[in-house]
């Protein structure tokens, strides 16, 4: 198809020096165009703060940003199905709750056990009530996100669960290698579900089953199951990023994790996974979460008030989502 | 390659010029990568049918954006009745009497047939409102000039329509138009033959109103019949203007589309038939088929004939367990299956090609190489971790003994459509079944494509294995299969073994439950 004819001599070769590297960053631009925009707003941070860039101040974007990160890991593979998880927060609340109280009575190893099981149980309740009830996500999650959020409530009385044990707050400040635990934590979610998303037989049937459901169920795949496991991986993660979250606080929070909804799939959508499912990389997804964290950071050494910066990420998202429809390859190429 | 010329005007047999409604002169279009077109040109007359047939990716889809205005020319231009237009939207070109009958069909489906006919251009009462009953009167009157009780009121949800008849809708909306020009892409391929020859009959009675037609087709015998003039595209440029006339046969039109002779489109029959593999007993699902009994044998083709909506299709999906099954048994070998999901049937050795390639056969996101293991990925992992170095090297070992020309490691979408249906044998092939269903194994894909799809079909065979074919052409059926069930109204009319293959007894048995009812397009059981 490609070969250059010898009436456009001239011509073809020019046309061709023109197309490649343009073609190479549209199809590389999902990948190319956040890492480059995250470069970027840290060389502005750092000119305009002189606090920015230090070593305590990024051990501070990291703890921050280490549950929304394990969060938003986990929304991947909800998003990835073509599905949803909108009540991560509130599991991240009920976690607490239950993590808290278990390990009060019964040690750090026990509630940290106890705070999985109960992050996965969500995710299963999440997925069955989806695949054997047929409830769109959307439904499904928002409707769990109330239910789970009041289970949290109805545990915890309103109030926060205290007494947990001291080693268990310090947790959240340790460094190790330098680096605080935090960080360590959610760098192990990002390893783990790599692993899984690319070289487990799971992980490639969700990106079968969010690509193509009717020909990955044709092709012998349990669909409903595959769905499942994706939305207890969800709920896994969500547990994670509560423990990070509640040794932070040294306490179990009935409240905690209300804009974690928004944050993990805005994480997420601006990590170029497709909300219809099947496409993109936990990779993205890591600078999705490190885009919010810097400029929340950045934009807290500037003084700009919390209030406003809910509007920022907010506009951010939606300006990332219109650039990429614009501009981006997004979605499938027309047929030919 | 002497495509530099322009087609070249001619003159009819009375002298007069015949008028052009449309010429594209010399037109090129590059994309990233790919040079769709180079240097073509082509007119279309009033009140002719003008073939465009070409190999999939020989610019045909191009050259139809182009002339819809979803695309412009980066050389060369597009005249409308001698005066150069450059259009800027597919609007643009529809206003200017160009419409385009998609493949994909354009229509909205919760919405009226009236409502989808005045979709973007509403007849008004006082100036502002919609006024239904308008829009219905005249869509009842367009109707009625297209086909004679069509069966289609213009109050029904367009939903509700046949294939056919959404198609029907759509003519009736390029007269609303008036179009001058209508381009037809591949408007037979989701028809049943019967339903086919009332829309050619249909076109012919819109050139006879001077409507002008460039139709895109890949079934050469219907070309042959219908067209006036073809024009054969190949690698993105103008290979041949011919009369239709002028053509000795379709291994003609191959050639020039190949550019080699094709000797045999038809591999022979010489597979050793042996034992029934498959017999199914009174499969049923009330509604799409009922009692539906038939065996298949080991080295076997047997096809399914029959009018699109016969349940040929329902009927397979629900032996694969792709559907529920009220009633009927399966057995293979003798043994009785046990089959309630795809997952059953495929350990049981069964493989279902589903017609619809892109939205059922693959994960059009995901690589060939993913989608050729999508069916037999255990067989690559060890306690659920996958090994990437041994699914490659059989996919590539897959792809090459089928002659798979695309990107394995590119997203499926990537690939023609003939190189899709390979992945999708290559990933049933994995599989190790020995019952192969093929539904529409050649629609849409080229005829280069199609001869290693029926060679592939038959080399399965040749290895023992039981092939079920179901197709809406006739020849294909004819000179693949080694028997053929015909279906009609969800149930089998006629078994007809090779000896006996006749179209006009494939035929009757198609049309079976219509007989008496009329058998026009728009029937729809």
């Amino acid at each position: 198809m490609m070969g250059v004819s010898d009436s456009t001599g001239p011509i073809a070769p020019a046309i061709d020096a023109r197309f490649v590297p343009v073609s190479f960053l549209r199809r590389h631009s999902r990948e190319i165009g956040l890492p480059l925009i995250v470069v970027l707003m840290t060389m502005v941070f750092s000119v305009s703060s002189d606090v920015f860039l230090s070593a305590p101040n990024f051990r501070n974007i990291g703890v921050s940003a280490a549950a929304l990160a394990a969060v938003s890991f986990g929304q991947t593979f909800a998003i990835l199905t073509a599905g949803l998880d909108l009540s991560v927060g509130s599991t991240v609340a009920l976690v607490s709750i239950v993590g808290s109280l278990v390990m009060r009575s019964y040690g750090i190893p026990a509630g940290l056990l106890a705070a999985i099981a109960t992050g996965a149980a969500v995710g299963l309740v999440n997925g069955v009530v989806i695949t054997r009830f047929k409830v769109f996500p959307f439904i499904a999650t928002l409707a769990m996100m109330s239910v789970v959020s009041g289970l949290a409530l109805s545990l915890s009385g309103g109030v926060a669960v205290t007494g947990v044990p001291a080693a268990f707050g310090d947790l959240a400040y340790q460094l190790v290698l330098g680096i605080p635990v935090p960080v360590l934590m959610a760098a192990a979610v990002l390893v783990t579900a790599f692993l899984v998303l690319r070289y487990t037989r799971l992980g490639r049937r969700i990106y079968a089953v969010g690509g193509n459901e009717e020909a990955a169920r044709l092709s012998g795949i349990q669909v409903s199951r595959i769905k499942v496991a994706a939305y207890i991986m969800s709920g896994i993660c969500a547990s994670v990023g509560s423990i990070i979250l509640t040794a932070r606080v040294a306490s179990g929070q009935p409240s905690l994790g209300a804009t974690l909804p928004l944050e993990s799939v805005a994480a997420v959508v601006l990590g170029g996974i497709s909300l219809f499912g099947g496409r993109g990389s936990i990779v993205g997804v890591a600078f999705g979460v490190l885009f919010i964290s810097i400029l929340s950071n950045g934009l807290n050494l500037m003084n700009v008030p919390s209030y406003t910066q809910m509007m920022l990420v907010g506009a951010a998202l939606i300006l990332a989502v219109a650039l990429d429809q614009t501009f981006g390859s997004g979605r499938a190429g027309r047929r030919n | 390659m002497s495509s530099s010329a322009p087609a070249p005007v001619t003159e009819t047999a009375d002298g007069a010029q015949p008028s052009i409604v449309v010429a594209l002169s010399h037109v090129s279009k590059q994309y990233p990568g790919v040079r769709a077109l180079h240097d073509v040109s082509l007119d279309l007359r009033r009140g002719e049918v003008h073939a465009l047939i070409g190999e999939n990716g020989a610019g045909k889809s191009t050259l139809i954006r182009v002339l819809s205005g979803d695309a412009a020319p980066d050389a060369g231009s597009v005249s409308i009745d001698g005066r150069p237009v450059a259009f800027d939207s597919p609007l643009d070109a529809r206003k200017q009497g160009i419409v385009t009958i998609f493949q994909e069909l354009m229509i909205v489906p919760e919405l009226s047939v009236a409502e989808n006919i005045f979709l973007g251009n509403e007849p008004l009462a006082l100036g502002c409102l919609y006024s239904r009953p308008e829009a219905e009167r005249r869509t009842r009157q367009v109707l009625e000039t297209l086909v004679k009780g069509s069966g289609i009121r213009p109050a029904q949800r367009a939903a509700e329509l046949s294939t056919a008849q959404k198609q029907l809708v759509e003519i009736a909306r390029a007269l609303v138009f008036r179009a001058s020009v209508i381009i037809m892409d591949e408007p037979t391929a989701a028809l049943s033959e019967g339903e086919a020859a009332s829309l050619r009959r249909l076109i012919l009675r819109l050139i006879a109103d001077g409507v002008a037609i460039l139709f895109v087709s890949h079934r050469l015998d219907e070309v042959m019949e219908i067209a006036d003039r073809v024009t054969v595209l190949r690698g993105g440029q103008h290979i041949a203007t011919l009369d239709a006339k002028s053509i000795a046969d379709t291994d003609e039109l191959i050639g020039l589309m190949v550019g080699r002779p094709i000797t045999e489109l038809f591999p022979p029959r010489n597979a050793e038939i042996g034992e029934v593999v498959l017999r199914a007993t009174g499969l049923t699902r009330v509604g799409p088929f009922e009692d539906v009994s038939f065996t298949v044998r080991a080295g076997e083709v047997v096809g399914f004939a029959g009018l699109v909506g016969a349940g040929r299709t329902e009927t397979m999906r629900g032996l694969f367990g792709a559907e529920r099954l009220d009633r009927g048994e399966l057995y293979k070998r003798g043994a009785a299956l046990d089959i309630r999901t795809p997952r059953d049937a495929i350990a049981a050795g069964i493989a279902y090609l589903p017609e619809d390639r892109k939205e059922q056969g693959l994960v059009l996101s995901m690589s060939g190489v993913e989608n050729i293991a999508m069916a037999s990925l255990e067989d690559y992992c060890i306690a659920g971790v996958l090994s990437w170095r041994s699914l490659r090297a059989t996919a590539r070992a897959a792809a090459q003994q089928l002659q798979f020309r695309g990107q394995l490691e590119a997203s499926a979408a990537t690939a023609s459509g003939g190189n899709q249906q390979k992945l999708v044998i290559a990933k049933w092939a994995r599989t190790g079944a020995d019952i192969l269903i093929f539904d529409e194994p050649t629609r849409g894909i080229d005829v280069g494509a199609k001869a290693e799809v029926y060679r592939l079909i038959h080399q399965l065979a040749g290895e023992g294995a039981a092939i079920i074919v179901v197709s809406s052409e006739l020849p294909e059926l004819m000179n693949v299969c080694h028997r053929i069930y015909t279906m009609s109204g969800g149930r089998i009319r006629d078994e007809v073994a090779q000896s006996d293959f006749s179209e006009h007894r494939i035929l009757e048995g198609a049309f079976a439950a219509h007989l008496g009812a009329g058998t026009s397009a728009e029937v729809r059981p």
